[in-house]
């Protein structure tokens, strides 16, 4: 499986993908329409930029990171908070990855003590502060009432329609994915890696586990900050209850979905998280009435589907077997 | 080139279709409407009854031979609760299903993030089940509701309570969310017409099971009444904490405590629970002879009994089917809305209030009436409370 078979298995499966992606797609947009297609292209791409900050964290560092749905949704407080006051949104969105970075390293800190599972549940704790102070702090976020966002706005031109929104996302992904690329490709990346497969090796080899951690999740963090910044925009509402662990766990299994341990995951798991519903939502209507009707029937074939890609494609969508790399 | 340029004509040629095409979602004999309901998240247990209600409204209208002889249909889809694909499921009513207008979405951050976008696209918002302000005012053209504002029955009910039992010591405890905060708005304002204070007020997260620190600082505070804004188990669990410790204060819940399930639940701890009704619980036994005969339809097309979400649901329906009745053979939006705007509807058999609207009134009732669980079931104390 090694060596000059890769390439030619790589960009057979490249094409295939892209090629299904392709017919998917115009299948998608022939019985949907523009508009929804777009709508729905936005969320997978928001998404995707998160999953990447969960794949730094999951994949290349291997920590877990049970908060993650918390430091979103302190970008996108930020900047709600920040686009409700008029501040244009190129200098809202760095505030808000800022913000979100440091969230992440923040819930960083105990990394320095702890480990593994110990480790998680303090990022567990982590999201769980956040929410409870965007609860009680009532008179800068709204308290459970939540606020309502305004458009993005870049200058008198704002993203209002489904469209504009799927290309800024896509943009912003586009330059995620290329600042992850590079990140995981350099010293720090390889830092990342060594401290995922035995921390005693990595210590011994002059690494700094403790600096190694804390920048995946500084980086995640900051991801996570410029999803929630666009997700809060694409949804016109924020309220804390949006930001909690079932959101946090969703990225997760985005990323265990999609490959945790290769940048394209984020975007197949964004992918199969988002657009996997809405197909199942589509091709219950042929179903007879009183069967479509069942309760929890698309929750169920939705659980079938993760199990299903688990058990046959253990590494996620994106995994290549049982070798991983950056 | 020239393939883009025939794709953006094919688009822009779909474009105009639609744009010309007058009032969506209304054919020769079919009007379809969109609703996004919560069906397999948290609150699915009020999301089902409620669309099962409205189904078996728009299809008893049919068998009556549909509106001007238009058949409805109802599109349903489930938003789990989550505001992302409540909005995925909104563009696709919208643009898939043309539905002509949103009847009754539940849920306060799917109504909130799909509500702009439904207006939007000029449909009609109808009676969402959500306590924001903003589903009615400031006045919209699009948007109507017909549920009574948390913060209205709940101020009439609380002084109704406090002016005839003549209690020193309100209290409160609510859930720290939207909910929570609309129920007090309401209470100070009735204690604040009554030059009476709040005399604690405490909360809890949604999901609490354990009250016990809660009800112990209220008993603390000398409370002899106490308004709950809780849901059907923090209810019950509140009443039961209270018994438990041989505190029988009197205790008042909103609407959203107002349900069979309550007393089915707590069975005799919650005996002498108060509780503000804004449409009554359907029961069989005693019922009139169409409200049994109702119940039984439903029981028989549904497989389950109804509920009051049923009749939540058959009532948001049934005022959609009158305003398109009203609204003439010519169904437009303009039309549709113009309707509402005139819409005056006489209580029901099932007891529901008055509804009336009004072209500077989007909000077609604002009041309650105050029951109390007598021997296993809500009996209702008064009329509607102004």
């Amino acid at each position: 499986m090694k060596g000059a078979v890769m390439p030619a298995s790589g960009v057979v499966r490249w094409t295939a993908g892209v090629i299904g992606l392709v017919v998917l797609g115009a299948l998608a947009l022939r019985s949907l329409g523009l508009e929804y297609m777009l709508a729905q292209a936005a969320f997978v791409f928001t998404y995707a930029i998160a999953g990447l900050g969960v794949v730094l964290v999951v994949g290349q560092c291997g920590q877990i990171p049970l908060g993650q749905g918390a430091l979103l949704g302190l970008g996108a407080y930020a900047e709600t908070l920040l686009a409700l006051r008029g501040v244009p949104a190129p200098v809202s969105l760095p505030l808000a990855i800022a913000l979100g970075a440091t969230g992440g390293w923040l819930a960083s800190l105990p990394a320095r003590r702890l480990g593994g599972l110990y480790f998680a549940m303090s990022t567990l704790a982590f999201a769980l502060i956040v929410e409870e102070a965007l609860v009680r702090w009532e008179s800068l976020t709204g308290g459970a009432a939540g606020l309502a966002v305004p458009a993005l706005a870049l200058g008198s031109w704002s993203a209002d329609t489904a469209a504009a929104q799927a290309a800024l996302s896509l943009v912003a992904l586009a330059l995620a994915g290329f600042a992850c690329r590079r990140w995981v490709a350099s010293r720090l990346g390889r830092a990342w890696r060594a401290v995922r497969e035995d921390e005693d090796a990595a210590a011994a080899s002059g690494i700094d586990i403790g600096r190694a951690k804390m920048l995946a999740f500084v980086l995640g963090g900051g991801l996570a900050g410029l999803g929630g910044a666009l997700y809060a925009h694409w949804i016109g509402f924020v309220s804390p209850e949006q930001f909690g662990l079932t959101l946090s766990f969703e990225l997760l299994m985005l990323v265990f979905i999609g490959g945790a341990r290769r940048l394209a995951g984020a975007l197949w798991g964004a992918l199969v998280v988002i657009a996997i519903p809405q197909a199942i939502s589509l091709a219950s209507e042929v179903l007879p009435p009183d069967l479509a009707a069942a309760v929890g029937l698309e929750t169920l074939l939705f659980g079938a589907v993760v199990v299903a890609v688990v058990v046959l494609r253990p590494q996620g969508l994106a995994g290549r077997g049982s070798r991983s790399s950056g | 080139m020239t393939f883009i340029r025939r794709f953006l004509g094919v688009v822009a040629l779909a474009v105009s279709c639609t744009a010309a095409a007058e009032a969506p979602g209304v054919s020769r004999d079919e009007i379809v409407v969109g609703s996004i309901q919560d069906l397999s998240g948290p609150i699915a247990l009020l999301g089902v009854p409620v669309r099962d209600g409205m189904l078996m409204r728009f299809e008893d209208a049919n068998a009556a031979g549909g509106v001007h002889g238009r058949k409805l249909r109802l599109v349903v889809e489930d938003s789990g609760y989550d505001p992302k694909k409540a909005v995925l499921a909104a563009r696709k009513l919208i643009q898939r299903d043309h539905v002509f207008a949103f009847l009754a979405n539940l849920g306060t951050p799917v109504v909130m993030a799909t509500m702009p976008i439904v207006v939007g696209a000029g449909r009609p918002h109808l009676f969402p089940f959500s306590p924001h302000e903003s589903t009615y005012a400031p006045r919209h053209p699009l948007k109507f509701q017909m549920f009574a504002p948390y913060q209205d029955y709940m101020d009439a009910a609380t002084r109704f309570m406090v002016q005839t039992r003549r209690y020193r010591q309100v209290c409160m405890l609510y859930q720290d969310d939207d909910y929570g905060l609309e129920v007090i708005k309401g209470v100070e304002r009735a204690l604040a017409a009554l030059n009476q204070p709040l005399a604690a007020k405490t909360s809890y997260k949604r999901g609490a099971t354990d009250l016990s620190s809660q009800i112990a600082r209220l008993r603390g505070t000398g409370c002899d009444f106490v308004v709950l804004a809780t849901v059907v188990r923090e209810t019950v669990a509140a009443v039961a904490e209270a018994r438990k410790i041989g505190w029988s204060v009197d205790m008042l819940v909103t609407a959203s405590g107002y349900s069979a399930q309550t007393h089915e639940l707590g069975g005799k701890t919650v005996e002498g629970l108060y509780g503000v009704s804004v449409l009554p619980h359907p029961y069989a036994e005693g019922a009139s002879r169409p409200l049994a005969d109702w119940i039984e339809r439903y029981r028989k097309r549904f497989g389950a009994a109804p509920n009051v979400w049923s009749v939540m649901g058959y009532g948001a329906a049934d005022l959609f089917v009158k305003a398109a009745e009203r609204a003439g053979p010519e169904l437009s939006v303009e039309r549709f809305v113009a309707a509402m705007e005139s819409l005056h509807t006489p209580r029901d058999f099932f007891g529901s209030p008055e509804y009336r609207f009004g072209p500077d009134n989007h909000l077609g009732n604002r009041h309650g009436r105050i029951a109390q669980i007598r021997e296993g079931r809500w009996v209702i104390l008064t009329d509607y409370l102004k």
